[in-house]
């Protein structure tokens, strides 16, 4: 009896597994769930546009200089990210509360991103070189 | 997410004691949300599965899928939705059972009114309650049946009682403990009346994953039917068609959705459709329609590869 209950548990196991693996388009086409994933994750390059696009406007570049970061230089930060880091810090931009100091919350965050990664807890930008 | 049958019977005495006070205040007249829909609903043929100790998400599901036609009992949902080291059953597993029989569900808005409009609508609705403290929670599935607007109370099936009444303000409260949650679980033509565009999408999505091709195709054409600007339904349903041989109609699907939304994905599988009717000159023709919304860079860069390979194989 422990071994039919085995044998079945693992038939029932191995079931599961070969339906979560279910690839639900037919061979070839493109799913509709990669369709709707792709369309729910702001993309790589969509986040890199938006960040340069946070750069643009003049208030952030200004007070961006006020900070001693040139607004040139912040556009090299921005290429210098991967995809990845780029999201992280566009979904820090998108989290910021609705109607409150977005300009506040760029600045804060490229100027924070900087001086951690001169203190070597982060390494977001890459031609920063820790001082330890 | 445990379901105790003790803390049931404390909310049972406490249920019409409530409703009580209610029926004695002047309730007024009905509020403004309550426009166009009926005075009181009661859907009488839903089954009641009573619940086993610590499994009303199965009893819960056996009783949705029996209004909607499928006999199957508790216990053998039970493998399906059931955690015995948590002792009950995860949201997202109640979701993948239904689907499992065959049925669409499809998560609802977190709102009394959309209940109530669904049960109007003929649909009994799950939901997680909280009957206990958000400190102390006593997680509970059970599926409202109906609604009695002049006393302000909703209908239960819910543990060992077939036809719980509890007023609307106790059940709004237990309901919020519990985030609010609720889902229909209906035949696969059908959908909810209150569904949303996202969640019916994810629904359909989930769905072909474990249901047949026939029962894929009915949920996706509900789908594109409610929201045909959907770009995923539309890719779901010409798949769905795809796969049952009925290529003409998904390259009519496809075509148009391509064209609304010049979508890489949609031009990439229209191609793909006209391969396999042999229109080779149609195929590269999508093929490079999708390789220049590729081109364009954002969230259909990611299909290049597949364009590439599908123009070549049109222009071979």
């Amino acid at each position: 009896m422990p071994l039919l209950r085995r044998l079945t548990a693992g038939f029932a196991a191995a079931a599961l597994l070969n339906a979560s693996l279910v690839h639900a388009a037919p061979p070839g086409l493109i799913g509709a769930e990669q369709v709707a994933a792709a369309q729910a994750a702001p993309t790589v390059s969509s986040a890199h546009e938006r960040l340069l696009a946070q750069l643009d406007r003049a208030e952030v570049a200004q007070a961006l200089s006020e900070r001693g970061v040139a607004p040139e230089l912040a556009r090299e930060r921005v290429a210098a990210l991967t995809d990845e880091e780029a999201l992280q810090v566009a979904r820090h931009i998108d989290e910021a509360p609705a109607g409150g100091d977005v300009l506040g919350t760029v600045v804060f965050i490229f100027v924070l991103l900087l001086v951690t990664d001169i203190l070597g807890l982060t390494r977001i930008f890459p031609f920063t070189r820790p001082i330890r | 997410m445990q379901c105790q049958r003790r803390h049931l019977l404390a909310l049972a005495v406490a249920a019409p004691a409530l409703s009580g006070c209610a029926s004695l205040a002047a309730l007024g007249p009905p509020p403004p949300w309550l426009a166009g829909l009926p005075e009181r609903v009661e859907l009488a043929a839903v089954p009641f599965v009573e619940q086993a100790r610590f499994h009303c998400g199965p009893a819960a599901l056996a009783m949705v899928a029996g209004a909607a036609g499928v006999e199957v009992s508790a216990d053998a949902l039970a493998d399906w939705a059931f955690l015995p080291a948590r002792e009950g059953a995860l949201q997202v597993e109640m979701l993948a059972a239904a689907r499992r029989q065959g049925l669409l569900a499809v998560v609802l808005p977190g709102e009394l009114r959309a209940l109530l409009v669904e049960l109007a609508a003929g649909h009994p609705v799950v939901v997680l309650q909280n009957l206990g403290l958000a400190i102390s929670p006593r997680w509970h599935y059970a599926v409202a049946i109906g609604y009695d607007a002049a006393a302000r109370e909703l209908l239960l099936r819910s543990g060992a009682e077939p036809r719980q009444r509890m007023a609307w303000f106790t059940f709004e409260r237990t309901w919020a403990r519990g985030g609010r949650w609720a889902f229909a679980a209906l035949p696969p033509g059908r959908l909810p009346a209150t569904a949303r565009e996202p969640e019916a999408v994810q629904a359909a999505i989930g769905f072909e994953r474990v249901a047949s091709p026939a029962q894929v195709l009915h949920a996706w054409t509900a789908v594109h039917a409610r929201w045909p600007d959907n770009l995923p339904a539309a890719i779901g349903l010409a798949n769905a068609q795809v796969g049952q041989g009925r290529l003409a109609e998904a390259a009519q699907v496809l075509a148009q959705a391509a064209a609304q939304h010049d979508s890489a994905a949609a031009w990439h599988n229209l191609a793909q459709v006209h391969l396999r009717r042999g229109e080779r000159d149609a195929a590269a023709d999508a093929a490079r329609r999708a390789l220049a919304a590729a081109d364009r860079g954002g969230a259909d860069a990611r299909w290049r590869d597949a364009a590439l390979a599908v123009l070549r194989e049109a222009t071979r």
